[in-house]
């Protein structure tokens, strides 16, 4: 498991997305931690330490794992690039047609209706 | 696991589920663009939720739902949820999408 920095492992993250455009999958997992080891934490916890939380970011493909850790100072600006790189990979999926209200053939969009559609009515 | 069908319901729970043990709680989004499909796991070990969806619309709901989890995350889950323009008090906010629309 690497433990990188947030931006090469945003680096390291859109590479894995393009490597698996074809096959695979990608994971990613958040976490809250402190980083800390089991003991070490309830040691600071007794002697009335604060502990500051990270967030553990983890990335797979099955083949490599990476990882960061986020501070309150770094996560804003990494949820930024990190909504970027998810917008700019992540468009394998289905697009919602919007004529769809006339429509009411297709199935798969009674989930999506039920939750966007509040006040339109489903023609 | 636990399919949850509405996306609201998904939110809820998950928030629930991390306050409840913010320590074990972690939140799992997994992502096939071969098979156009994503699915998304709040789980603290005990209890689990889980939301699928093949559909584009619902990359962008994911995107609050990852902010939510950021702020909760880093800053304790006794933060107040503001679902769309994130903790920040509003000035922040504001110089940050300047600086994106500068660049």
């Amino acid at each position: 498991m690497v433990l990188l920095q947030p931006d090469p492992f945003l680096n390291e993250l859109t590479n894995m997305y393009e490597r698996t455009k074809e096959k695979g999958s990608v994971w990613v997992t958040f976490k809250r931690s402190s980083m800390k080891s089991k003991a070490k934490r309830k040691r600071m916890e007794s002697a009335g330490e604060v502990i500051e939380y990270r967030c553990l970011v983890r990335a797979t493909d099955s083949k490599k794992t990476i990882s960061t850790s986020l501070s309150a100072k770094d996560y804003l600006r990494f949820q930024a690039s990190y909504a970027t790189v998810l917008k700019a990979h992540m468009n394998a999926l289905k697009k919602r047609e919007r004529k769809d209200k006339k429509k009411s053939a297709e199935g798969e969009k009674k989930p999506a209706d039920q939750s966007k559609l509040v006040s339109k009515p489903n023609a | 696991m636990v399919y949850i069908d509405s996306w609201d319901d998904f939110v809820e729970r998950s928030v629930q589920i991390f306050r409840d043990d913010p320590h074990s709680t972690r939140y799992v989004m997994k992502y096939r663009h071969c098979d156009g499909k994503l699915v998304l796991k709040v789980t603290d070990n005990r209890v689990c939720v889980k939301y699928k969806t093949d559909q584009a619309q619902d990359v962008k709901k994911m995107e609050k739902l990852n902010n939510i989890f950021f702020g909760l995350m880093v800053r304790g889950p006794d933060v107040d949820i503001a679902e769309v323009t994130g903790k920040e008090p509003a000035e922040q906010q504001v110089s940050k999408k300047g600086r994106g629309r500068r660049q």
